[in-house]
């Protein structure tokens, strides 16, 4: 079986404040991590990887440095990996994006599982996995929180709603995005980590994928963003007063505001 | 003095009479100071009435250092400014920091660079520019609980994992500040005054000068944080470092920083046999000069860890442990270069393989998230004794965590690990053993199911302190002595240095008021007047 | 020329952008910010410009004539033919939205047997109900959905396309988006119509809610954008208002074509609650004084719908359970509201309950570290306030009930 996962370069830390000073928006500069939802992804992959025979390829569209995401992939079980990337690719939205990540599919040619993380952590748009699915023409389901079974035709698999879960028979090729805690993430093993450093990588750019000019990057991009801010919060604890009684009252007034 | 600094004791303050060790003390009055000047007058007067003090911190101490037995509690936590930075001739960075700092919370500014600096002078301001500008610094010392403040390790010569290659709080202090039981204040910098053979001599801020005596006793080669640091020719700075809040009260100290290696692999090696495991320790030791801690973890660690991990929510994060695996090797490999790490991690591979042990049985973790899990299970461990012994106490008051904080030099690892499995197993008692090998300081974890059960592990304890000093090593290696460990002192140094020690509490403390029960037991701290 | 610009005529060489750059792509050079191949287009140096001198340009027209849309459509879901809260509130902010754009309210009503829950629609907002029955549309499947909502879209052009951010509508959303090839925003938590342009502005939390981002489609249709249920409110219920319900036919699926997705089984879950779920938490430190009145805090709870929490010297001494145990060591926990009595908050503590969103801290102690993390403080007896809070609510009348059930539990 031919699995492609689907993994996104996010910042390590979403702490992203003000500086009073500059009055400007600093981050906290450290390293980029895999998306959290997408270890999930490729862990799932390996472990179907590991039940049925085939192999597992780590996708990603990003920029140089996300070579280092996807060798670390392979160093947890994925067999190789491809990074699509290119200037023209920068400032896209969710829109192109997927078709940028369907263009990667196309060129792996023959992949029967699509596992994606939910959302990414910094988007947090959940959008990715049923867009590319769509790009694709491929069904999709979206939050899967168990995989019950699986052959070469077709997935048996829990997905969560709202107030429960269904569980669905799907017919492959298909695209899942799975939830947190639907499995543990392994570790890289250390003979794990020796194949990353050599394990077969290749980046294409959008001249080697035929990339549609005006539906990648920021042109491919229905939506942009026009403006970013910091919402107020500043806590300095309100003092509350008064006899017992009435402090007794305050506290019931607070609770049936913030209830 | 604003006598409202002292606070009767209230229920409110019910927490104040207890730390990690989990023992319960009693006090009659507590106090927060904000600054040096009130804990200097505190100290005199409180001193000048004959109330006991114990000095607290974040009460993160494992051997009942921070608990009281009666008097009065000062509290250090409200002390928490981090006061300048300093470059000194060498290049090195100093920071200052109040005693009351938290470790963890004064690692993210360090991390982060970013610091308070109004109240800073223009020499702080000016090398904290020079500070942002160099690669990342940080400050080793690594004591589990990184809640633990600043005054608390300084107190009882915190260690952590990473004191293997780096050494304990003591090599990273370049100065502090303490407050001596009349009042005086003491500002020692590392280097200024040494001591002559055996006299030591220093003053005090407030024009006095105070000469000492030294115990003429040896301290142990191996690490070590048992009983007063005395050397020839020693640094004043030493001689509070390690002194558990019996000779005064320290409230600031200058930190040494280093440079952060660039390069930080953490390696957890699984065995399914403990012996492979200590060669492969043995031989790592002395192959490889990258590592920065090796830690242990035996076959009844694991054991408890699979059994949280199953039944217990908080732990369900847990990576899950090969089933055939009864001992657990960490490593920590400290590079510049990414490329001496591969080349650590290749070695390691060899090593294992030397052992007998199959290199795929290995966790690496290369990023912060992967190093955080590998920290999650090694805290897991002493976390779920800790749980074990607590629902235990619920129906047996009297069982308490008996752990062991023991160290031997390096030729004997063998020996004494053979040592007490065999020793629980024959008195048929449950246990976890965990530990910093790399200097093969172990804690054997006693885990009594019921009264005679905590007798048998006392004896036990007492059997392994003569044993342990036989072969030269340190009864507390990293946790100090506090109160829980006082017996041993003598076993460890003999009743001639017990006295000598004392006297020189003596001299510092002549009503016996500071820090009642740590180091000494009281009757023992009185000598012949 | 699309990508990031610098107007060297405003640009002052100040250096804020180069500080808000997660990517390293700025630096200054000459006095003037310079940007390189590390740009990611992300937009956040836009902001911390005082000059605005930072722009992205972008080459980019419509493909079609973007007047011909027009009205403003929200999915109303149903779930078991029941529509869901979130319609409603879709319907309140729709109403808002129509207005200023002088355009209608459309509710998309697709199931099998719910023509009767249209009217409900009308008298919440809906100038226009399209409804569609179909036993393929009794259960959420997606793709029994999509190709309607694609072909209902291309006849009938919808300026604005809202849905519910339910597990749902996260799915097909989405998909739908990708079929006509537009734009679509997730999450927002406020929606409203520029005054200059009349794009529907989309402001919705990023980086973990720490920033907002507003986001707009100027040059595809229709604007979509998702809302989670509880942000929008209802409008009150309007029996005068009517509308207009238009049946419309489901395309029946290719017959040769077998479904890629069959539902096996629908389940619908009792959520077993844990105190990391609780929306209020009462909790109580050693300052309650005695287990005694740990009877008091568990009546408090009760009476206020919440769950007990405890700190760790509660269940050292065994005046509480670990599952109920708050902090570092125990759970983490967010609730809506916290009240802590007689908790001094050691930091082991505090780090569990930062993620409260409203905390009441009680303690006599005025210097208690509790209260550099909470919200309101009160300095007061605790066991006092819960005294007096109990009795507060145990005279309102809705707790008549509660009253009665205790005193069987008393006597």
């Amino acid at each position: 079986m031919k699995i492609a996962v689907c993994i996104k370069q996010v910042p390590s830390t979403n702490e992203v404040h003000m500086d009073p000073v500059t009055n400007t928006i600093i981050r906290d500069g450290k390293q980029s991590v895999t998306n959290p939802f997408d270890t999930y992804a490729l862990e799932q992959a390996v472990q179907i990887k590991d039940h049925l025979g085939g192999e597992v390829i780590a996708l990603s569209m990003g920029i140089p440095a996300t070579e280092r995401l996807l060798r670390d992939a392979t160093s947890r079980g994925a067999d190789r990996s491809l990074l699509l990337s290119d200037r023209s690719f920068a400032g896209a939205d969710t829109l192109a994006t997927s078709y940028t990540l369907s263009l990667g599919i196309r060129e792996l040619g023959g992949v029967d599982l699509i596992l994606c993380g939910k959302m990414a952590v910094d988007g947090d748009t959940a959008q990715i996995g049923p867009e590319l699915a769509e790009q694709l023409g491929l069904p999709h389901v979206t939050d899967v929180l168990a995989i019950d079974a699986i052959d070469e035709q077709t997935v048996l698999c829990r997905k969560a709603t709202d107030n429960g879960y269904q569980r669905l028979k799907v017919t492959l090729p298909a695209l899942l995005t799975v939830v947190k805690d639907l499995n543990m993430p392994r570790m890289s093993s250390l003979p794990g980590i020796l194949y990353s450093l050599d394990s077969p990588f290749e980046s294409k750019t959008a001249a080697d994928l035929s990339a549609d000019p005006a539906r990648i990057g920021l042109n491919g991009s229905p939506t942009q963003v026009v403006r970013t801010y910091v919402p107020q919060r500043i806590r300095e604890a309100i003092v509350l007063e008064g006899d017992e009684s009435q402090l007794a009252e305050d506290l019931l007034n607070i609770y049936s505001e913030v209830i | 003095m604003d006598l409202n600094l002292i606070k009767p004791m209230h229920d409110d303050y019910a927490d104040y009479l207890r730390d990690e060790s989990r023992a319960i003390g009693q006090a009659d009055s507590i106090s927060f100071p904000k600054n040096e000047y009130e804990v200097a007058s505190l100290l005199k007067t409180l001193y000048a009435q004959g109330t006991p003090i114990t000095v607290q911190g974040a009460r993160t101490g494992l051997a009942a250092g921070a608990v009281p037995r009666g008097g009065h509690i000062l509290n250090l936590s409200k002390m928490d400014h981090i006061k300048g930075i300093r470059q000194s001739a060498d290049g090195h960075f100093h920071i200052t920091v109040e005693a009351g700092t938290i470790l963890s919370q004064l690692r993210k500014r360090i991390e982060q660079k970013k610091f308070d600096t109004a109240d800073w002078t223009n020499e702080s301001q000016q090398a904290f520019e020079a500070f942002k500008d160099e690669p990342a610094l940080f400050f080793s010392p690594d004591p589990t609980e990184s809640s633990a403040t600043i005054g608390g390790m300084v107190a009882c010569n915190a260690s952590g994992a990473r004191s293997y290659l780096y050494g304990p709080t003591r090599d990273h202090i370049s100065g502090l500040r303490v407050v001596l039981h009349d009042g005086q204040i003491a500002a020692l910098k590392r280097g200024d005054y040494t001591a002559s053979g055996r006299t030591l001599s220093f003053p005090t801020l407030q024009g006095n000068q105070i000469t000492v005596d030294l115990p003429t006793y040896i301290m142990p080669k191996t690490k070590n944080a048992s009983g007063y640091y005395i050397e020839d020719h020693m640094d004043a700075v030493d001689l509070f470092i390690g002194s558990d809040g019996t000779l005064g009260i320290v409230t600031e100290v200058e930190l040494r920083l280093q440079p952060l290696p660039q390069t930080v692999w953490g390696i957890t090696c699984f065995f399914s046999e403990e012996a492979a495991a200590l060669d492969f320790v043995i031989s790592a030791r002395d192959t490889m000069n990258q590592l920065a801690s090796m830690e242990y973890f035996d076959g009844h660690a694991l054991d408890i860890l699979r059994y949280q991990k199953q039944h217990n929510p908080g732990f369900s994060k847990l990576p899950i442990l090969p089933d055939h695996v009864n001992t657990a090797i960490y490593v920590e490999l400290h590079c510049q270069e990414e490329t001496d790490a591969v080349e650590g991690l290749k070695t390691i591979g060899q090593l294992l393989e030397k052992a007998g042990a199959n290199p795929n049985d290995t966790w690496v973790a290369r990023n912060e998230s992967d190093r955080d899990r590998l920290l999650f299970f090694r805290h897991a461990v002493p976390e779920s004794v800790n749980m074990v012994i607590d629902q235990r106490k619920k129906t047996n008051p009297m069982i308490t965590k008996l752990g062991t904080d023991m160290s031997v030099p390096d030729q004997h690892l063998k020996q004494i690990m053979a040592m007490y499995h065999r020793m629980l197993a024959e008195r048929n008692l449950e246990s976890a053993i965990w530990g910093h090998v790399g200097n093969n300081h172990l804690h054997v974890n006693i885990l009594p199911r019921d009264d005679e059960d905590y007798k048998k592990g006392k004896a036990l304890y007492d059997e392994w302190a003569a044993e342990v000093t036989r072969l030269g090593g340190a009864v507390s290696a990293e946790h100090g002595v506090g109160k829980l460990k006082a017996k041993y002192l003598e076993v460890m140094y003999g009743q001639e240095a017990i006295e000598e020690m004392a006297r020189l509490k003596q001299y510092f403390d002549p009503k016996g008021l500071l820090g009642v029960g740590n180091m000494f037991e009281p009757v023992k701290g009185e000598v012949s007047q | 020329m699309t990508g990031l610009k610098i107007h060297q005529d405003k640009c002052v060489g100040c250096g804020l952008c180069v500080k808000t750059c997660a990517a390293d792509a700025l630096a200054i050079q000459n006095k003037k910010a310079v940007v390189n191949e590390a740009c990611i287009l992300c937009g956040m140096c836009l902001d911390s410009c005082p000059f605005k001198a930072i722009s992205i340009e972008k080459q980019a027209a419509p493909k079609e004539d973007l007047s011909a849309y027009h009205g403003i459509w929200i999915y109303a879901e149903q779930q078991q033919g029941k529509i869901l809260q979130v319609a409603y509130e879709l319907l309140g902010k729709g109403q808002e939205l129509a207005k200023q754009k002088g355009c209608k309210l459309t509710a998309l009503l697709f199931g099998n047997d719910v023509a009767n829950e249209a009217q409900s629609l009308i008298v919440y907002g809906a100038d226009e109900v399209l409804l569609c029955e179909h036993p393929l549309l009794d259960t959420q499947i997606d793709e029994n959905y999509i190709d309607l909502f694609d072909q209902l879209i291309q006849e009938r052009k919808p300026e604005i396309l809202l849905f519910g951010a339910t597990g749902f509508g996260r799915s097909i959303a989405p998909r739908i988006a990708a079929r006509r090839q537009t734009g679509l925003t997730a999450d927002c938590t406020i929606l409203d119509i520029d005054s200059e342009n009349g794009l529907l502005n989309q402001t919705r939390p990023a980086f973990g809610g720490n920033l907002m981002a507003t986001i707009i489609c100027p040059n595809h249709r229709p604007q979509m954008a998702t809302v989670r249920p509880g942000i929008m409110q209802v409008q009150p219920c309007d029996e005068a208002h009517t509308g207009e319900i238009i049946r419309v036919d489901y395309a029946d699926p290719d017959a040769s074509k077998t479904a890629s997705v069959e539902l096996l089984e629908q389940v619908i879950a009792a959520h077993v609650n844990t105190i990391a779920d609780a929306d209020i938490i009462i909790s109580a430190g050693k300052g309650i004084g005695s287990q005694k009145n740990m009877e008091l805090v568990k009546r408090l709870a009760e009476l206020m719908g919440g769950v007990v929490g405890v700190s760790r010297p509660l269940v050292d001494i065994g005046w509480s359970e670990y599952q109920n145990q708050v902090g570092q060591t125990g759970s983490t926990v967010s609730p809506k509201l916290l009240i802590t009595f007689g908790i001094s908050g050691a930091i082991q503590h505090l780090a569990g309950i930062s993620g409260a969103k409203t905390i009441i801290a009680v303690n006599t102690d005025p210097e208690a570290p509790i209260f550099s993390v909470a919200h309101y403080k009160v300095v007061a007896d605790c066991v006092e306030i819960l005294k007096h809070m109990i009795a507060n609510l145990e005279a309102r009348p809705e707790n008549g009930l509660l009253i009665e059930e205790s005193k069987d539990k008393l006597s």
